[in-house]
């Protein structure tokens, strides 16, 4: 499953920034990447084709449900919103990746 | 938790695949519209934006085969499609795959119905509460105990409940003008309660209780008409008023097991007694048996005897399932030997049935390598390949089952009304289980590997670059290998199969020319059983002698006599008296075990029993008359050695004395298996019976004419008494009935195998030669004649089956050895002429499976075959 991620990105931070991203309100699948980018300073690109299978693989996981609407600029969209397990998800994922950077800024510093 | 939901998800994914589809591509489309509405406000013309935004989103096709296959369950898709594949090939090929289906679908019909039987025969549940904490009580190396001792430890209160169960009585019930035998069961009053047996209508026997009784589903429908209104009922038994309490379930399983079914469950007072013991929650039968033993110890003191102690030979033992049949040892070893070999042979053939289908499959495979060459080329795994292979035996399989099923359900539904013909109440009501049908999962999952396994492995063995070069056209000699290895393990199997077979239906048609060392074709036999303690001894020979004198006065009828056994029946049967014996009196002991039967004068003219030495008994050996009995040879060889015997004094081992008066030739008395039984004859009328009698009757005509008159002459004599007449041909079903079933089922799996195992040499040989057309086509060509052709297929036939041959018999005279357990002793094994028939059989079947094979090969025109493809 790691296979499709984007080579930018560490593997596995695609579905933490999809989670920490909705953890704010339902969004659709292109609003998704826009925050992503817009938050990162365009730092960071999710690759529109990487974006689907993923987050389908976290409708499957039961971590997000998603139900059809209509856009900012009136069209039709489908949004995703976090589920209680979805947000369980994105709070120990955070926390290991908060201890995983400060582990790896400590050694870059230290040794 | 978690790990179920995702399950569900995905399942559910599984029934919307198409919406889901649509959605998916919709809300792509609306993705890179929305891309493109920020790059037509950020200055693009509105096609530029749109072709930009979809190079900038890339593949859509990739991107909903990837989100398509987060949902996916790979394996259960592909599953699908192969099986879809599969059922197409099969379709395609319906003749072959009935064929095949059908093959299957007979070995495991009989092989799921031999286990059905055996399972309900052997290893049932008894209908009873918590069968795990009831137990069967043996004291003092005894299953039997007196009511006075079943009382005595009933008040010592070591269980939960002691109960006391009694199958070995008989009743009389008087039904209007007519009295029938019916098999009681007496049960102490708490039975019900303590061993928890359900009641379908009324209730249970209570404790305290006395004159009422519970009748079996059986008894009701068949005897009493299922009058919906027989509770209350009351049913003369005994020449006593009995109340109708209540009625069992259809599927009441009773505590003795195997079967056994009597009419009804009355109360009990006197008599012997089995004890069945009801354990406290969460005791085990070794804490059970710490608790008894002290108490035993304690009631040998109380109540001291010197032919048997209590505490001696304790036994606690299970009452249903794996662990009775252990403890029944002796009786169930037999029974399970005869089951398993039914089960294995059943299961011989469904594996020859599995090699035909295999064999089948590789051939297909074969021709299919340049079809597996080119997907491999491209790219497809070999596993893919097999998998989907292997898809086709699978649903070969599956059908196969399920239609085996189909015939066990129908077989065992047959079985379970069948009334089985021995004097025994035995009946058998097999239901499908889950145990069936885990079992048939099970069988079929072999049936899959054993016939796809190998076409799957090989078929797609081939390298890419050989299928391809070879153009698909040759099979390679490892599919003929195989294929041949097939047919020479199933003609292999086939004389195993054979051989018992033809040693089964010897073993039948010695038994029905019973030879036996008597002659039944002209007797009728009667069971004639009064109310106990109606009459005294005297008064009792007095109407025996009236019934034999108004039998002797029928018209067409030669002679009678009353005797206290009938021979071949081991429930009518023998008591197994032994002793030492003291020839002439002397100080010489001989220990011996016989069978004993009290005989009136003209019993051994009815069954054809010839006085070798000596004299038959006469009316004058009677009560008060010198005692005299005779000696069967066995008996007189081991008593008095090779001194003819006739006039000399016997002394049994209670010290009376007898005179021999005659020697009667050896015959069978309880099994037809038996071999050198001893026999001893004593007259009817020097015995004291007060109770019993069997009648034997021989006729100038037809027997089954007779059985009416008899049985209503019988009854007239009196009408509280019990009557049952047959024709003594009747009574030996019983005795034949194990030879019977043996060879109906043998014979007919080895016929079915040999059917089997000819089809699979045809096949070979025909396929080898389709293979081959183009060479037999050069060979014509270059001048080969007829008779090159012929020596060239018959070549390979004889080959074929002289290697199966060969090595079937090789291991079928190991084989069959252990079979004599079930054949009379004139039925040996190891007779080499059964091999012969057996190894003529095969060649001359198999010879007929190379006639159309040949005579393709013969008609190879060389014209076409070289133009063949």
């Amino acid at each position: 499953m790691g296979s499709n991620s984007i080579p930018e990105l560490l593997p596995g931070t695609l579905y933490l920034l999809i989670l920490r991203t909705l953890s704010r309100g339902p969004l659709h699948g292109y609003a998704i990447v826009k925050r992503i980018k817009d938050a990162s300073r365009e730092g960071l690109q999710i690759e529109d084709g990487s974006l689907y299978p993923a987050l389908n693989r976290m409708l499957v996981k039961g971590w997000l449900t998603s139900e059809w609407g209509v856009s900012e600029n009136h069209r039709k969209a489908r949004f995703y919103r976090l589920t209680p397990q979805g947000r369980k998800q994105l709070d120990q994922e955070a926390g290991e990746f908060d201890r995983l950077v400060r582990a790896i800024q400590l050694v870059m510093r230290t040794a | 938790m978690a790990f179920w939901n995702e399950i569900g998800s995905r399942v559910t994914y599984l029934f919307r695949r198409s919406r889901f589809d649509r959605e998916l591509q919709e809300e792509i489309r609306l993705h890179i519209q929305a891309r493109a509405d920020e790059l037509e406000l950020a200055g693009l013309s509105g096609a530029d934006a749109l072709l930009r935004a979809r190079r900038e989103f890339g593949s859509t096709l990739r991107t909903r085969e990837e989100t398509r296959s987060a949902w996916q369950i790979r394996w259960l898709e592909d599953l699908g499609s192969d099986l879809r594949f599969a059922a197409r090939a099969l379709w395609r090929n319906l003749t072959l795959t009935l064929a095949a289906v059908g093959s299957l679908a007979l070995g495991i019909g009989a092989n799921t119905t031999i286990f059905s039987v055996a399972r309900e025969a052997l290893f049932s549940e008894p209908s009873c509460r918590d069968a795990k904490s009831l137990v069967q009580i043996s004291v003092s190396g005894n299953t039997w105990v007196p009511m006075s001792q079943y009382r005595l430890l009933q008040d010592a209160h070591a269980f939960d409940g002691l109960a006391g169960m009694n199958i070995q009585m008989v009743a009389n019930w008087r039904d209007g003008s007519r009295s029938y035998r019916l098999a009681g069961t007496r049960v102490t009053g708490n039975f019900f309660e303590v061993v928890g047996i359900p009641v379908a209508m009324g209730r249970p026997i209570e404790r305290g209780e006395s004159d009422v009784a519970v009748i079996t589903h059986g008894f009701w429908t068949k005897h009493l008409g299922g009058d919906p209104n027989v509770v209350g009922r009351t049913l003369a038994l005994d020449g006593k008023p009995y109340t109708v309490v209540g009625v069992l379930p259809r599927d009441h399983r009773m505590l003795a097991g195997f079967g056994f079914t009597p009419d009804l469950y009355l109360t009990k007072d006197s008599g012997e007694v089995m004890l069945y013991a009801r354990l406290p929650r969460g005791m085990t039968r070794q804490a059970a048996y710490a608790r008894f033993k002290p108490i035993c110890r304690e009631l040998d003191r109380v109540y001291p005897d010197v032919n048997r102690k209590w505490a001696q030979e304790i036994r606690l033992s299970a009452v249903g399932g794996v662990e009775r049949l252990q403890e029944e040892g002796q009786f169930a070893i037999p029974l399970v030997a005869f089951f398993a070999m039914l089960v294995i042979v059943t299961g011989i053939v469904m594996l020859i049935a599995c090699a035909n289908v295999s064999s089948l499959l590789l051939a297909r495979a074969f021709t299919r390598s340049r079809e597996f060459a080119i997907r491999m080329s491209l790219g497809g795994s070999r596993s893919r390949l097999v998998r989907q292979l292997l898809a086709e035996s699978l649903l070969l399989a599956l059908l196969g089952t399920v239609a085996g099923l189909l015939l066990n359900l129908w077989l065992t539904r047959l079985l379970s009304g069948l009334h089985i013909p021995t004097p025994l109440p035995i009946e058998l009501l097999i239901q499908p289980d889950r145990v069936l049908l885990v079992y048939s999962v099970g069988i079929a999952f072999v049936v899959t590997l054993a016939t796809g396994l190998v076409p799957a492995l090989k078929g797609t063995g081939a390298g890419i670059g050989g299928a391809l070069k070879e153009g698909g056209r040759q099979a390679g000699p490892a599919g003929y290998t195989l294929r041949n290895a097939l047919v020479v393990g199933q003609l292999a199997v086939s004389i195993l199969l054979l051989s018992a077979g033809l040693l089964f239906i010897r073993n039948l048609m010695y038994a029905t020319s019973f030879n036996a060392g008597f002659d039944t074709t002209h007797t009728v036999t009667a069971i004639f059983q009064t109310v106990g303690g109606s009459y005294t001894p005297r008064k009792f020979a007095a109407l025996v002698d009236t019934a034999l004198a108004r039998l002797r006065a029928l018209p067409g009828v030669e002679a009678a006599s009353p005797a206290s056994a009938v021979p071949l029946n081991p429930f009518l049967a023998f008591n197994r008296p032994g002793g030492q014996f003291r020839p002439d009196a002397g100080s010489r002991t001989v220990r011996v075990e016989y069978n004993s039967n009290s005989v009136g004068p003209d019993y051994f003219r009815i069954m054809g029993i010839p006085i070798q030495q000596g004299r038959a008994f006469l009316d004058s050996d009677r009560v008060g008359a010198p005692e005299v009995v005779i000696l069967n040879e066995n008996m007189a060889r081991r008593l008095f050695g090779n001194t003819n015997p006739v006039g000399h004094v016997l002394r049994f081992p209670d010290n009376r004395d007898a005179r021999v008066v005659g020697i009667a030739r050896n015959s069978k008395y309880v099994t037809l298996g038996e071999e050198n039984a001893l026999a001893l004859y004593a007259p009817f009328s020097q015995q004291n019976y007060a109770v019993f009698a069997h009648f034997f009757v021989r006729t100038r005509g037809a027997p089954e004419t007779m059985v009416r008159n008899v049985d209503q002459t019988l009854g007239d004599l009196d009408p509280a008494a019990a009557v049952e007449t047959w024709d003594m041909r009747d009574i030996f079903a019983g005795a034949l009935l194990p030879s019977r079933v043996g060879a109906a089922i043998l014979g007919s799996m080895a016929l079915f195998g040999l059917m089997l195992a000819s089809i699979g040499l045809y096949g070979v040989l025909l396929y080898a030669i389709q293979q081959r057309i183009r060479e037999i086509g050069i060979r014509v060509a270059l001048g080969a004649t007829p008779g090159n052709i012929l020596a060239m297929v018959t070549g390979q036939s004889l080959r074929l089956v002289t290697a199966g041959v060969g090595i079937g018999l090789a291991v079928a005279v190991v084989a069959v050895r252990p079979l004599s357990m079930f054949l009379v002793p004139e039925v040996r094994p190891a007779d080499p002429m059964n091999f012969v028939a057996v190894a003529g059989v095969l060649s001359l079947v198999a010879g007929l499976a190379t006639v159309a094979p040949t005579a393709r090969a013969l008609r190879v025109d060389p014209a076409v075959a070289l133009r063949h493809e």
